[in-house]
């Protein structure tokens, strides 16, 4: 099969990019370019283009688009999605061209139409001669990847906190995400997950009976992303909290069944489906507060329709479970300084009332 | 979020409140028709003023949309002054013809926000992409309030006829003002920002005040609009910002200007505002962002300097 001489890019995602990349390169035979980690500069340059209260991630994700053409790529592909994010990739097109950027676009929204013909349609823009059985090899392989690295993650926040040597969870955790990102077989990636599996349980840890218990919810790309939400994971874990995320694309992309039966006993709560992520959001906070979590975090971003709407329904099973809820709300600032203050707090507060209680 | 188990409603034991507010501006008539076909009491929240806006922002998240917060206010109003308040939950209308998700959440929202006053709420839904149409929702609406499916389903037919008439009519004499002489400025906004009393109408007022005819973009043949919009916003999902793009579309060369009004911070419209400015580039455009404020003197500086530069280019000045 040629060689597609498009170079594709992607918005930086969390880790979500090393499964892109390898989906485009060795499913569609085309160029990858990875855009650059997000750096301030990126999230800067993306909001001054932006109308200015427009959610974060699409200043964030415009940001990372300039990077990616100043990389060296020339096709830009965009998601689709059911909030505003559906609405990002025709904006941001625009506001690229009327920069005077000059690239392809493929803006999945256009193609997301239910057919699944489409979807292959999109995938012949990136390379004509693309292989239908190969990408769909490569798809599967590249969901596997991104199971992986939800579980590699889940372990890793759960515990990093406790490590006896400081830096050997990361450590680790670092070398499977490299090995994710240079992947070319699907025996590369099992290679990988195992070894991380088989390092990860040498490393000695010092954890008490009962450690103070986090969960983490809220919007799809704030709450997954560490560069927008300023680490806020890795910060509690680092005053030895076990941290625990349910939302990943993992639980809310592959093993998705429209959150059926997430509802299940949520009546006093909510009736009906109240935006794209908020069943799994507040069944998530209730369990963690049957579960005898001491706390919950909720992260959005500044703006963020649906997130704000559940807040009412959370602050009610804070009352109900008395499980306190700390809520943030990122936009465009590069200090952690405020957010460290306010964990801190929030971390005396829930290790007094463990002491209490 | 409970069966009403009584035969009361039909014998006109039951009041539904309806807050004036939101999609109120939207299925006034079809509500009002609705309820009175079956011979449904209702009452209507009054027009917003300054006490409701600050009760409702008191009761929402601070970081909620001003509607939302006017909405808690009409909301807050109705409790404990009729039986059930009417909040209905509005999905989609099919592919690329979906609501804010706010419409979404509202009906779940009040009902978390209000948990503690003992008020009842009541509901439909439709979310035509899961099967579930207008029609079915008012028929499972009208079982709920303790009638027949036959009855249900007549009254909602009564009410849609009612709708159409009253949108036709509408469209119409919308149509004449753009064949009226002076400067036309048409106002793409979302019906509740811009007949509320107390945001947007002062807009419109003000407007008038000044010699200019105002025109809804969203009082347009729906049908059209949203035809018009594809052509420019392929893209484009939210189905009222669809009627208001395609009108502007269909009207973009009757028009002095654009007016973009809207509440802070309105999600589709941050969005699509933006686009508008972009893709409508050479006609003159005012974006207008309202949020709670208590003069209205920055407002009329603004509106006044935007119908000023018109009249300049017009020559009138």
């Amino acid at each position: 099969m040629p060689r597609s001489k498009t170079k594709v890019s992607f918005p930086q995602f969390h880790f979500y990019n090393y499964p892109i990349k390898y989906f485009i390169e060795q499913g569609l035979d085309a160029q990858y370019i990875t855009a650059p980690k997000m750096i301030n500069r990126t999230l800067d340059r993306g909001s001054k283009l932006s109308p200015d209260y427009v959610c974060t991630p699409f200043k964030g994700t415009l940001g990372s688009m300039i990077d990616g053409l100043e990389a060296g790529a020339n096709t830009l592909v965009m998601t689709m999605g059911v909030c505003r994010l559906g609405y990002y990739g025709e904006l941001q097109e625009q506001i690229l061209h009327d920069m005077g950027y000059e690239f392809d676009f493929i803006n999945l929204s256009e193609y997301s139409t239910g057919k699944q013909r489409d979807v292959f349609r999109a995938f012949k823009r990136i390379n004509p001669k693309y292989s239908l059985p190969k990408a769909t090899k490569t798809f599967l392989d590249a969901l596997k990847m991104v199971e992986y690295m939800d579980e590699c993650e889940e372990i890793y926040y759960k515990n990093c906190g406790f490590e006896v040597n400081k830096g050997s969870y990361k450590k680790v955790y670092n070398r499977f995400l490299s090995a994710m990102d240079t992947a070319t077989s699907r025996g590369d990636i099992e290679a990988g997950y195992k070894a991380f599996k088989r390092q990860i349980r040498e490393i000695p840890l010092d954890k008490p009976d009962h450690p103070l218990r986090v969960g983490v919810v809220g919007e799809y790309f704030t709450v997954m992303d560490p560069f927008s939400n300023l680490e806020v994971q890795q910060k509690l874990c680092n005053m030895g909290v076990e941290t625990y995320r349910y939302i990943n694309v993992t639980h809310r992309n592959i093993h998705y069944n429209k959150a059926k039966n997430l509802r299940v006993g949520m009546e006093d709560y909510f009736k009906y489906e109240m935006g794209p992520t908020s069943t799994m959001n507040i069944w998530a906070a209730k369990d963690y507060a049957e579960k005898g979590f001491d706390g919950v975090i909720h992260i959005k971003s500044a703006g963020c329709t649906p997130e704000i709407d559940i807040m009412p329904v959370l602050q009610n099973i804070s009352a109900d479970y008395k499980m306190p809820i700390l809520y943030l709300t990122y936009d465009t600032q590069t200090s952690d300084t405020g957010l460290d203050t306010r964990l801190e707090a929030f971390y005396d507060m829930i290790s007094m009332r463990k002491k209490v209680i | 979020m409970s069966k009403i188990n009584l035969s009361s409603a039909k014998s006109g034991a039951v009041t539904i409140g309806l807050p004036r507010a939101m999609l109120y501006y939207r299925y006034e008539i079809l509500w009002k028709n609705y309820f009175s076909a079956l011979g449904v009491k209702y009452i209507v929240s009054e027009p917003t003023n300054k006490e409701m806006i600050k009760t409702g922002s008191a009761y929402a998240i601070d970081e909620a949309c001003l509607s939302t917060k006017i909405f808690m206010g009409h909301v807050n109003a109705l409790i404990g002054k009729c039986d059930y308040i009417l909040i209905p939950r509005v999905s989609n209308f099919g592919f690329r013809r979906n609501m804010c998700t706010k419409f979404e959440a509202l009906y779940d929202m009040t009902c978390n926000i209000f948990r503690k006053s003992g008020q009842k709420f009541i509901s439909y839904n439709v979310d035509e992409l899961a099967g579930l149409t207008e029609e079915k929702a008012f028929i499972s609406l009208g079982e709920e309030l303790a009638f027949s499916r036959k009855e249900a389903y007549s009254a909602y037919k009564y009410a849609k006829k009612a709708e159409a008439d009253h949108n036709r009519n509408r469209v119409k004499t919308q149509e004449t003002l753009y064949k009226k002489g002076g400067l036309k400025i048409l106002i793409a906004s979302h019906s509740y920002v811009e007949r509320d009393a107390y945001i947007g109408k002062p807009v419109v007022t003000y407007l008038k005040k000044m010699g200019v005819v105002p025109i809804y973009a969203d009082v347009v043949d729906r049908k059209d609009a949203l035809k018009a919009s594809v052509k420019a916003s392929p893209t484009l999902k939210w189905e009222f910002s669809r009627e208001i793009v395609g009108s502007i579309q269909i009207n973009k060369d009757r028009i002095d200007g654009i007016i973009l009004l809207s509440a802070f911070p309105c999600g589709p419209d941050s969005m699509v505002n933006e686009m508008v400015i972009r893709r409508f580039a050479g006609i003159p455009i005012l974006n207008i962002l309202l949020d709670d404020q208590d003069g209205t003197a920055g407002l009329e500086t603004r509106l006044e300097s935007f119908i000023d530069i018109l009249r300049f280019k017009g020559g009138d000045l």
